[in-house]
């Protein structure tokens, strides 16, 4: 019908000219992707946290070619040097250059951290999925098994394994993915519900489509704006988490420098160099703050009923 | 309706804490296998001497008999002892909660009474400068991590204070060995602690009963409210407020856990001690028993928190309670 | 002919929106008299809605800016907040289209009812509860007093929207303004919910404006009909002329396109073509001339004003103006 009237339209002179305007149609993706671009703040913010992963990941060559020193090279002669040349943000109590520490513990608790989300999603995500795919007794006893998870209280957890094995960055990454993943499960789950209520998914299944490519094709997608939010948000909080175990001793230990446990000692010394307290912390509270901006501005940018 | 919904809430609830258990003590099984109890203060004892210590705590027996034994003793607030020094883990225990409840209630009790009017201010003045204002230090506050909030503020306004002979907050303990005890002594130990744990809370909640008073303000029934000619004042509070709250319930209730695992930095950074303190220590020093203990008792919380938050829920929401 | 009791004068009424000011309402003018009830009917977007709202300034976050709302001797657009209050609920009441939503989920239904008589008549809550519950009966709700005490959630939709129009008249407001009230609801109910709109306004004689898109609930229900199309009225008369021998094309086209039983089986449902416009950017002259299967040259350069054509009926249309008729297949 509309498409025989504009095709009527068009035959009649003028009329397209003079006809009623209409506003080009936009799909959500795109929508939703130019309402989080149009948040200068977010995208800000998200920019600045790929940027610390940059350097985080060039660290070896930010060690040669900027600060030229090594996070282990220690000095003696030179400990709790105030900012300056040559050590741009000072040296800690044993003359260890903080800047360059600060580059090197970034690669450790960024690199938990997104090593955390990764794995929280994945496994998340799928769980998700599945049991609110399939309901039913399934969904009930995958559900079960994410409560029994979430109920186990995290820290005591972080405790336990970490006296029972020193942590490196990637079994930490997993210790702590074990215990967030239930909180994307769920997440995933109620999106899922209330994707599925939606007529599109019984149209697809009524013309014979598996149940994973429905899953995959059709419900991710529109379960991944969640799992955006979540990843965001995500990588500020590991992040917080990681720094406190790591400042309490259950995490990444000395010598190998990370963002937390360059605090541990600080206090300490604090008479000595107040720069040990303040620069790790403001490192950490910029980083998560970007997390934070960024996540809150892709929650703004993908949820539809905020317009 | 209501009882109901209650049962199945606990049941489900039993399931989820014995499952948690197992979970627990399978992990902790590790230490099990090589545990010497005592070792570190003598550290010359013989191989026979070893095995029997370990038969005496029952550390050989098969791994279900171990979980069996603990779990029938857990049920009944039997958690073994310590073994470091030999009291009961319930008591260390029951000795130390008092003092979390105090510094997370308080916490939480502080964070309720600021973050509702911020919450609710931010809601009625969208997008002024205000609740820009306010946002951005709810936002800021989010990122801070706790550990290092906690020493900027011994830092400040203990060490630095003390150093220029001006009046300083205590920066450890609950209350001072020396003539303290006192409730203007145990104030003044709590001030810092309690400031940063509600610091958290108050980011959280605000940004919280802000969206929910947003999205209960654009409901169809506000509109209603004003067309029938009532004040604005009594539109927001009387219709808006008390659906707005009803979230923000059940997130409360999810925060009990966080009454003792979420203080627990909070209270090894300022030397409080509680239970969070308590299991760090013990943990420390291998004192498994009582690290078990005390998880088992956090665990408990959670699910026990769940629980409340589902029946309040129920409770303040017709819906649930009348379905 | 006694006074009317409502005026509308060339109202206005704009929102913000990132594409540009949206004239929602793009001068109205329109009175309501004492008893009659008036109907307002046109597609989803046209301003029914906002008009309604905009009497009673509930408009937000749209704006006002042009026009009079004369009631009882005051101008409502400039009265002051507290005044307006005064008025909202008591002298004009207003009922909305989902009753499921439009009622308060966590407080019970005869409270919400009562409401407004402790807000406006100071009555003390029993007395209001005893007032509630009567006009619950009264609007066909049994056991009132024990249904007065259920939430929202418990009645059925039929019920809900009882409930809705029993809390709009226990004040005895001199307007009831019903918006969409039957839309939401199945067509059995339908039709028991306009019979009891139509015999509050026997019984109390309260005014009523009627606002749909369903020209079916206006026939039975409304003695003057208005037409809206893109902010604007496009004719307006006695129902029974405005459907027997409609002045604008927008309505014949509207009437037209109802499927008849009576048709042939064979023949083509005959739709409106094209799309309703972008109230941001509106076309130049009528706003209906891309869709108009009479339009002349005119109809493109300049907005047609409505004026009486025939003898009832007012239409905003060149051509039906100027007497041509409007007839087609």
């Amino acid at each position: 019908m509309i498409g025989q009237s504009r095709v009527a339209e068009l035959e009649t002179p003028g009329a397209a000219i003079e006809g009623a305007s209409t506003r080009p149609a936009q799909s959500y993706w795109n929508e939703s992707w130019e309402r989080l671009r149009a948040n200068r703040i977010g995208m800000a913010a998200g920019v600045l946290i790929l940027l610390f992963a940059l350097i985080a990941i060039l660290a070896p060559l930010f060690s040669l070619l900027l600060t030229h020193f090594q996070p282990q090279t220690i000095d003696l002669s030179a400990t709790f040097g105030t900012p300056g040349s040559p050590h741009l943000l000072g040296t800690d109590e044993l003359g260890r250059d903080t800047l360059t520490r600060l580059i090197w513990g970034g690669r450790v608790t960024l690199g938990v951290a997104f090593l955390t989300v990764a794995m929280s999603l994945t496994v998340g995500a799928g769980v998700g999925l599945v049991a609110g795919y399939y309901g039913g007794w399934l969904e009930d006893v995958l559900m079960r098994l994410v409560d029994m998870v979430l109920a186990i209280p995290a820290v005591f957890l972080f405790i336990l394994m970490s006296i029972l094995f020193r942590p490196n960055a990637i079994t930490l990454a997993m210790i702590i993915a074990f215990v967030g993943w239930g909180n994307v499960a769920r997440l995933v789950r109620g999106e899922v519900l209330s994707v599925k209520q939606r007529d599109f998914i019984l149209a697809t299944r009524s013309i014979g489509a598996r149940d994973l490519r429905l899953m995959v094709k059709h419900l991710l997608p529109n379960v991944l704006p969640v799992m955006i939010v979540a990843a965001s948000l995500g990588v500020g909080q590991i992040i917080l988490v990681e720094a406190a175990l790591d400042f309490l001793g259950l995490g990444i230990q000395p010598p190998t420098p990370s963002w937390g446990n360059m605090l541990s000692n600080s206090e300490s010394y604090f008479f000595h160099s107040i720069y040990l307290v303040i620069i790790p912390g403001v490192t950490i509270f910029v980083t998560v703050l970007a997390s934070n901006l960024f996540g809150n501005a892709a929650r703004d940018a993908f949820d539809p009923r905020l317009k | 309706m209501l009882v109901k919904y209650i049962a199945r809430r606990f049941f489900a609830s039993v399931i989820v804490l014995l499952g948690v258990t197992l979970i627990t003590l399978v992990l902790m099984d590790r230490t099990r296998g090589t545990y010497v109890p005592g070792i570190d203060l003598n550290p010359s004892l013989r191989p026979e001497d070893i095995a029997r210590l370990r038969a005496d705590l029952g550390l050989d027996r098969p791994f279900y008999l171990w979980y069996l034994t603990w779990l029938w003793g857990a049920l009944h607030g039997d958690f073994g002892r310590s073994m470091i020094d030999g009291s009961t883990v319930m008591s260390h225990i029951l000795d130390r909660l008092p003092n979390t409840l105090e510094l997370t209630g308080t916490a939480i009790l502080i964070g309720l009474v600021i973050s509702v009017p911020v919450g609710v201010i931010g809601a009625l003045r969208r997008g002024s400068k205000t609740d820009h204002g306010l946002t951005v230090i709810s936002v800021a506050g989010f990122a801070v991590p706790q550990f290092w909030m906690g020493l900027l503020l011994i830092l400040v306004f203990s060490v630095t204070l003390e150093q220029h002979g001006l009046p300083w907050l205590p920066s450890s303990g609950a209350y001072s060995a020396v003539n303290g005890g006192d409730f203007l002594d145990r104030l003044q130990h709590l001030v810092l602690p309690a400031t940063v744990l509600s610091f958290f809370y108050v980011s959280v909640w605000s940004r919280f009963i802000r969206s929910s008073m947003l999205e209960v303000l654009s409901q169809d029934y506000i509109r209603t409210a004003r067309a029938k000619g009532m004040s604005e004042r009594r539109v927001v509070y009387l219709h808006g407020l008390r659906n707005a709250l009803i979230p923000l319930v059940t997130l409360i209730g999810l925060e009990l856990p966080g009454l003792v695992s979420g203080g627990l930095v909070v209270e090894v950074v300022f030397g409080w001690p509680g239970i969070g303190k308590l299991a760090f220590e013990r943990a420390l020093q291998y004192d498994y028993t009582t690290v078990m203990g005390v998880t088992f008792f956090a665990a408990v919380l959670v699910i026990a928190g769940n629980l409340l938050a589902d029946v309040l829920y129920g409770v303040l929401d017709p819906r649930i309670r009348y379905g | 002919m006694a006074a009317p009791l409502l005026e509308v004068q060339d109202l206005h009424t704009v929102f913000a929106t990132k594409e540009g000011m949206v004239k929602a309402v793009d001068g109205v003018s329109f009175e309501l008299n004492p008893g009659e009830t008036l109907g307002i009917v046109g597609e989803s977007g046209c301003g029914k809605s906002v008009t309604a709202l905009s009497i009673m300034r509930l408009q937000r976050p749209g704006k006002i800016v042009g026009g009079k709302v004369l009631f009882k001797g005051q101008d409502l657009t400039k009265v002051t907040e507290d005044e307006i209050r005064e008025v909202r609920g008591r002298e004009i009441a207003m009922i909305f289209q989902d009753p499921m939503t439009s009622l308060n989920p966590v407080y019970r239904t005869g409270w919400q009812v009562a409401e407004p008589l402790r807000l406006h008549h100071g009555v003390d809550s029993k007395k209001a509860m005893t007032s509630a519950i009567a006009m619950l009966g009264r609007v066909g709700i049994p056991s009132p007093a024990q249904r007065a005490r259920d939430y929202p959630h418990q009645f059925s939709g039929g019920m809900r929207q009882r409930a809705m129009i029993a809390m709009g008249l226990t004040t005895t407001p001199a307007v009831l303004i019903a918006d969409e009230p039957t839309t939401a609801l199945d067509v059995t109910i339908q039709a028991q919910i306009l019979d009891l709109l139509r015999q509050v306004n026997r019984e109390f004689g309260t005014a009523t404006i009627l606002i749909t898109h369903n020209l079916g609930v206006v026939a039975g229900m409304c003695q003057r009909v208005m037409v809206m199309y893109a902010g604007r009225i496009v004719e307006a008369g006695p129902t029974t002329d405005v459907f027997a021998h409609p002045k604008h094309p927008y309505t014949w086209a509207l009437l037209r396109s109802i499927p008849r039983l009576d048709a042939d089986r064979h023949e083509p449902l005959k739709p409106i073509e094209g799309l309703p416009p972008s109230l941001v950017d509106l076309p130049r002259g009528c706003a209906f001339h891309p869709r108009c299967a009479f339009k002349v040259e005119r109809c493109t350069r300049d907005v047609p004003a409505l004026l009486p054509v025939g003898e009832t009926q007012l239409s905003a249309c060149w051509v039906t103006q100027a007497g041509g008729e409007l007839k087609g297949a």
